[in-house]
């Protein structure tokens, strides 16, 4: 720029003579572009920065709420009228009450509780149960199968408020909103602020989010990320038995056993090209290959893992040789020039050198891979409803699963919005682990490193 | 010229190791050694001096086959260690480096204990049965490699911790732990003060009981200090090869003269 320019006399002659003190013009220039320069980065890095804050401000603030949840304590009677009407005391015939047989019981469980608050309302007792989730009598069935003597007793529960009660308890639902509401009235309001009032219906940390499965799309309240995690899980698993060894393998010859010739320098450059390949490539190539071809089960993790293994292995590959690259070439001579083999060399010498370069170019691939929605569009991880976890260990690669950002994707796309916090709060779940996968990555580098 | 140096070989009673009959090296389209012959008696250290660039780390590589590992380089010719050709395709470059040591222009320890580095070379070759027996081998080495006094203490330490000079000192214990019955090495002492220098120099002489010790330098004075025998190369030819004392006091070859006296390299 202006550092060539032409000053018309000689520079010489313009610096002899001048005291140190006074800047020239051709001096003050340079510094005010230093100095222009230097406010153009500091701007840079603080615009990242208020990003970021605002980002994970808004995550934050918007998936909080899903981690909690909020219950009415209700007192259920288990009627043998209703559950053992011929009083039979038969375990058999108590199991074969559907869930709808419990939902006159709830009425009346929560009717009962309503009225013991004291609070006025002109709501019918028909009408109450709309502040509970319709999944309480499916709890309440599985309570009773599990122990027919409950029936005849009157049981405490602590049901699952619905969707829009949570809501209200929230902030989330207010009574404006409730304006364009037919599920929930004014009025529900006004006995729930009584029951919390009495300290019957309170938010409490949601385990259930956490640890629990999909629910249908009328259920935001049951629904948790549990089981997608377990798919998630078995993905990352296929990912790293598959991809670590082959690619370090692959690495490996490629960096120190393949002759330098035009073949290698074509693999090269497609592995390089690999890695910038879009994932939903990955995906109906995955489709083609292991579902139609293979005939592997649709929806299933082992499925997810391979199409995430071809699609983490450019990267593990670059990530690996630029790590072996690394290793100064006198560590192998010296190998060598005491009789070690190549592969001595390579096992016993380089790669351990080259250990905190794989392993972090591994945990970098597994986390993008842990992220990954789109390949799994097209396997069928998406849309799918996780409601059960698998039922054992080998179970779980076959069984249909979905991951935690195909369940993400899934919940934001549904209308209820206690369903889009819920997407906000795995939101969450999915950056903690990526979060700890990067600080693992982080010690793992500082466990192995050595120097030389 | 060459009766004559017949004729002197006969007076030495040291057997030849090595020789070196026509020996051509390429580097791709490059012909780094052109047609050298040479003749490496036992239990005596051979100099190879010249200018940078001349071939002689090239041809030093040669011996034990390292040039294998660059993917571009052929040897042609023939190179017998004791009457066998090492570029015979029955030879097996790792079974020929157990037996050709080498010593690298930079200490190169491995980044593991003082002991380790030591050990490892017996270790792939199975010259230990048990742990007592490698304690000996390294302890041996260390001493050999005038070492043992400094770091007996510390042999867990890591071999990167020492000073240059010792690094230096290690690496020649490592190779000398497996027992091996030449020793290269390249510009051992270049990375090194003018005391470490001294400590390698003298303990190189020790090792001449031993071995035949081939040693590449860049400078003069080491190779007179060192070596019985000294070889000049200059861009790729071996231009003379002949008793130490004789090469830097009466050299045949105008080119070494130049060399030695400082008007050329």
């Amino acid at each position: 720029m202006t550092d060539f320019g032409a000053t018309g006399s000689h520079p010489h002659e313009l610096r002899r003579g001048r005291s140190l003190f006074d800047l020239d013009d051709r001096t003050r220039r340079r510094n005010r572009s230093e100095g222009a320069f230097r406010w153009l980065g500091i701007g840079a890095i603080a615009l990242s920065m208020v990003f970021i804050v605002i980002l994970l401000g808004t995550i934050v603030a918007r998936g909080l709420p899903a981690f909690t949840q909020t219950t009415i304590t209700i007192e259920v009677p288990l009627d043998a009228a209703v559950l053992d009407p011929n009083g039979t005391g038969d375990p058999e015939v108590i199991r074969s009450v559907l869930t709808f047989g419990y939902a006159p019981l709830i009425e009346r469980g929560l009717a009962g509780t309503v009225a013991a608050t004291g609070v006025e309302t002109e709501l019918t007792s028909s009408q109450l149960p709309q502040l509970l989730s319709p999944g309480v009598a499916a709890t309440l069935r599985d309570m009773v199968a599990a122990d027919p003597s409950l029936v005849g007793q009157t049981v405490q529960v602590e049901a699952l408020a619905s969707g829009r009660a949570d809501g209200y308890l929230k902030g989330r639902v207010t009574r404006e909103s409730l304006a364009r509401d037919t599920n929930l009235s004014p009025a529900h309001l006004d006995v729930l602020d009584a029951l919390v009032e009495q300290d019957l219906a309170r938010r409490a940390f949601n385990w259930d989010f956490i640890l629990g499965a999909d629910a249908s799309e009328s259920r935001p309240e049951e629904a948790g990320i549990g089981v997608a995690m377990i798919g998630s899980f078995y993905m990352m698993l296929t990912v790293l038995l598959l991809a670590l060894p082959i690619g370090v393998a692959a690495s490996i010859y490629l960096e120190e056993f393949a002759p330098q010739n035009r073949l290698t320098d074509l693999i090269e450059v497609n592995i390089s090209n690999l890695a910038a390949v879009p994932s939903i490539v990955f995906g109906i190539l995955g489709l083609a290959a292991f579902i139609q071809f293979a005939h592997l089960p649709q929806s299933a993790p082992l499925v997810g893992g391979l199409v995430l293994t071809l699609m983490t292995l450019p990267t593990i590959i670059i990530s690996t040789r630029a790590a072996l690259k690394a290793v100064p070439p006198s560590i192998r001579d010296a190998a060598l020039g005491v009789g070690a083999s190549k592969m001595q060399s390579v096992f016993h010498h380089v790669l351990p050198l080259a250990m905190p370069g794989i392993l972090t170019g591994l945990i970098i691939g597994l986390a993008q891979a842990l992220g990954e929605t789109a390949p799994l569009l097209l396997i069928g991880m998406v849309g799918f409803i996780a409601s059960n976890p698998p039922d054992g260990f080998i179970d779980g690669f076959v069984s249909p699963n979905s991951a935690m950002p195909a369940q993400i994707y899934e919940w934001a796309k549904r209308a209820d919005p206690a369903y889009y916090e819920r997407a906000w709060g795995g939101i969450i779940v999915l950056l903690l682990f990526l979060l700890v996968m990067n600080v693992l990555a982080v010690l793992l580098r500082r466990r192995f490193e050595r120097r030389w | 010229m060459f009766d004559n140096r017949i004729s002197e070989r006969r007076t030495m009673t040291n057997e030849i190791k090595i020789r070196a009959e026509g020996v051509d090296v390429y580097y791709g389209d490059n012909h780094a050694i052109k047609d050298v012959s040479v003749d490496i008696s036992d239990k005596m250290v051979t100099a190879f001096i010249g200018p940078s660039g001349c071939g002689k780390s090239t041809f030093l590589r040669c011996i034990n086959r390292m040039n294998d590992t660059v993917a571009s380089a052929r040897v042609d010719g023939t190179i017998l260690l004791d009457g066998e050709d090492i570029y015979d395709k029955r030879v097996d470059p790792v079974q020929l480096r157990a037996r050709v040591g080498m010593v690298f222009q930079k200490p190169n320890p491995f980044p593991k204990s003082i002991y380790d580095n030591v050990a490892y070379g017996p270790k792939i070759h199975g010259m230990a049965k048990n742990r007592a027996e490698l304690d000996e081998i390294v302890e041996k080495a260390l001493k050999r490699a005038a070492l043992w006094g400094e770091v007996k203490d510390r042999l867990a330490a890591p071999g990167t911790g020492l000073s240059g000079g010792q690094q230096q000192r290690l690496c020649i214990a490592r190779a000398v732990a497996t027992e091996p019955e030449v020793l290269l090495m390249d510009e051992p002492c270049s990375a090194l003060d003018p005391i470490a220098t001294a400590q390698v120099e003298e303990l190189i002489d020790e090792l001449r009981q031993d071995y035949s010790v081939v040693i590449v330098t860049h400078s003069m004075q080491q190779a007179a200090r060192v070596s019985q025998r000294t070889a000049f190369f200059h861009l790729g030819h071996l231009v003379e090869f002949d008793e130490t004392d004789r090469i830097f006091t009466n050299p045949t070859d105008p080119r070494t003269e130049s060399y030695i006296s400082g008007r050329i390299g």
